[in-house]
């Protein structure tokens, strides 16, 4: 099989592309069951965000009168694009490494930070005061949370390239081959601080309580999103799958890798996000409310900042 | 850096009923506040003189539904004052029980809904599960669980036997230790305590300016209860304490609501344990003859005051009524100032609005 088809393949069909919104998807409804469950109720059916997503691509997208119409649109589709770009340049451990082509951690790092910038855009173009609020409470949420994901993937990266007796490495394939041969990051004590640097990150990033400002319903009518409708909507909803399966996906790879080669290695991978999403994100934002943009600045530039250093710290002495 | 003007409401996931409050905010801070009022307002006072005073009975149950007690029971004492009609020892109580019920399901309500708003659903489910053991009392009771009907000119329509009193303290006793432990979530838990305490503050100087009544004045250290000053059914054999807080903040009218739905449970049992003999109501309609009266009621929201004036005909000749929340929602102006945007809505909400009582 040619390089150039290999990569088409990666990032339309698998891990990127159809698997990574297929398997976004099925973690959101499980999601949704679960949190339903804790908050005793009964909760969707678990192929909701399916039926959900189909009902959305058979409305009509309303586009506001004061709307950019351009980046109104294109917005959300960049962020899919990007999602499952950055699903395809994550190893699934033992079945899947990236091609080099795709590129490395730092272009992961800055693939992240689409769906945030997707959401301002979105939301300044939409015209309403409500997208203009949720655009300044996303990029205050990015600017507090992206240093110490920067941080702790400095850790991760410094930690594997002195095992390997090399400077730092910024690829994913190597740092989860260290890992597979070495032992999980998961089980280093010295890499703890990082870990928990990660843990407080990715509920920010993926949004969800207590950072769902950005989108807070019962404060700006979820922001960004108040004026989408339709097929754009379910771009946003693609999106937002993808990228669960994308910040889940990364860290596993960052810390917790091991498992079995081939096939039985994606289901204990899948296995491995369910278990992360269901205490990360359904336990976390049922028993939690939601922080207001300055407590939650306030937070992240404290502890999570904290821990990263204090990672990479560990990673370099330790 | 320049303000810009947001809408909140008339339709807003955050307010139960629809008000409009034109809010013009620098960044996230808000700067200046209109509210705009009017959006249901249906003509109900002018209504009133169009039905019979009995039919008011039903019509001004209808008003609202979260006091869809106390404005029959205001207005049928306003009717028993023209009228001159003593109601019987056993209707007051009965009287006294159907709304203490109903206000440990109207501050149930409320405290459910800051904790919806400070995103944090899990609570919102959980005293929503714990006030529907009140709603099965309300249905079991009285047949309904919104809209109780409690009330006649002259007494009340309902009556409790040994088996209706024995369900009542049944439900109690399963609501009290649910109610002990939501008072230690609002009284403990980082998420409310980081949203709510000093937020939306109204002073006690301010509180008097605006003239708040309520939950609303007591959390700002006012001991106004209408049940204490002017006792009305059978409030003046019973011991009711008045809860009062000094802060004055968001927390604080939680608080004090929670505080009052416990004292409502000693209040039922109370009643219960002392329940007099004799009529629940006039066996046949009394005869209203002109006249004009005054009477007013302590409402889950405060202070609700109806004026009837009577001219011997079958129909009242003007019905006016002063609501709680149109004492209360001034104050917004003070709570509001300088507060910030993601506040609006717990602020707005810790009066308790009831809109459609305000505006009828």
């Amino acid at each position: 099989m040619p390089e150039s088809l290999a990569l088409l393949l990666s990032v339309a069909v698998f891990p990127g592309g159809v698997f990574a919104l297929g398997l976004g998807l099925a973690l959101k409804g499980v999601d949704r069951r679960l949190a339903a469950r804790l908050q005793r109720r009964v909760g969707p059916p678990l192929m909701q965000p399916f039926f959900d997503l189909v009902k959305l691509t058979r409305k009509r997208t309303m586009i506001p009168d004061v709307a950019c119409r351009a980046v109104f649109l294109g917005a959300p589709l960049a962020g899919v694009v990007a999602m499952l770009l950055a699903a395809a340049l994550l190893p699934v451990p033992g079945l899947y490494e990236p091609s080099p082509a795709l590129g490395d951690l730092l272009v992961l790092f800055y693939l992240l930070a689409v769906p945030a910038v997707v959401l301002m855009l979105a939301g300044s173009a939409s015209g309403s005061p409500f997208g203009a609020i949720g655009f300044s409470r996303e990029m205050m949420l990015m600017l507090a949370y992206e240093i110490p994901i920067v941080l702790v993937i400095v850790a991760v990266g410094l930690k594997t390239g002195i095992g390997r007796g090399e400077g730092m490495t910024l690829s994913l394939t190597e740092i989860v081959r260290y890992q597979r041969a070495h032992g999980a990051f998961l089980l280093d004590p010295a890499m703890w601080p990082a870990l928990l640097a990660f843990l407080a990150f990715f509920p920010a990033n993926l949004g969800i309580v207590p950072f769902d400002i950005a989108e807070a319903e019962t404060e700006v009518l979820e922001g960004p999103l108040l004026e989408y409708s339709g097929p754009a909507l379910g771009l946003f909803k693609m999106m937002s799958a993808a990228k669960a399966v994308v910040v889940l996906g990364l860290g596993i790879c960052l810390f917790f890798p091991s498992g079995p080669d081939g096939l039985p290695g994606l289901a204990v991978h899948a296995l491995k996000m369910l278990a992360l999403m269901a205490v990360g994100v359904s336990v976390l934002r049922v028993s939690a409310g939601r922080m207001r943009i300055d407590q939650a600045f306030g937070f992240f530039l404290k502890w999570p900042l904290a821990l990263a250093v204090a990672g990479v710290a560990a990673a370099v002495l330790a | 850096m320049s303000t810009f003007t947001i809408p909140v409401g008339p339709l807003h996931v955050a307010l139960e009923e629809p008000m409009y409050f034109k809010v013009e905010v620098e960044g996230e801070t808000v700067r200046n506040v209109e509210i705009t009022a009017g959006h249901v307002h249906r003509g109900v006072e002018y209504l009133t003189t169009k039905r019979t005073i009995f039919q008011n009975i039903t019509l001004t149950e209808r008003i609202c539904s979260l006091c869809s007690n106390s404005h029959p029971e205001a207005y049928c004492m306003a009717i028993e004052q023209i009228a001159g009609i003593a109601v019987s020892e056993r209707a007051e109580s009965l009287r006294v029980m159907a709304s203490e019920i109903k206000r440990i399901a109207s501050h149930l309500f409320n405290v459910a809904i800051l904790a919806h708003l400070v995103g944090f659903d899990t609570l919102f489910m959980q005293v929503m599960e714990t006030r529907e053991i009140v709603q099965d009392l309300k249905e079991t009771l009285f047949g309904n669980r919104m809209d109780i009907g409690a009330n006649c000119i002259g007494g009340v329509r309902f009556d409790l036997d040994s088996k209706g009193l024995s369900y009542l303290a049944a439900q109690l006793l399963r609501l009290e230790p649910q109610l002990d432990e939501i008072v230690r979530h609002y009284r403990t838990n980082t998420s409310i305590l980081r949203r709510t305490r000093g937020v939306g503050v109204l002073d006690r100087a301010a509180a008097v300016d605006c003239a708040v009544v309520g939950p609303v004045a007591r959390a700002s250290g006012i001991a106004y209860d209408v049940r204490t000053k002017a006792p009305y059914s059978a409030y003046d054999k019973l011991d009711v304490p008045v809860h009062t807080l000094e802060d004055g903040d968001v927390w604080s009218r939680a608080l004090v609501r929670l505080a009052e739905a416990k004292t409502a449970i000693d209040v039922l049992r109370q009643c219960a344990a002392h329940l007099p003999e004799g009529p629940t109501g006039p066996r046949e309609r009394p005869d209203v003859p002109a006249g004009q009266a005054i009477a007013k009621c302590e409402a889950p929201r405060g202070e609700l005051i109806y004026y009837v004036r009577t001219d011997g005909s079958r129909c009242p000749e003007r019905v006016k009524w002063r609501v709680p929340s149109f004492m209360n929602w001034d104050a917004l102006r003070v709570m509001l100032a300088d507060a910030k945007v993601a506040d609006i809505s717990l602020i707005v909400s810790s009066i308790d609005p009831c809109i459609s009582c305000t505006e009828r």
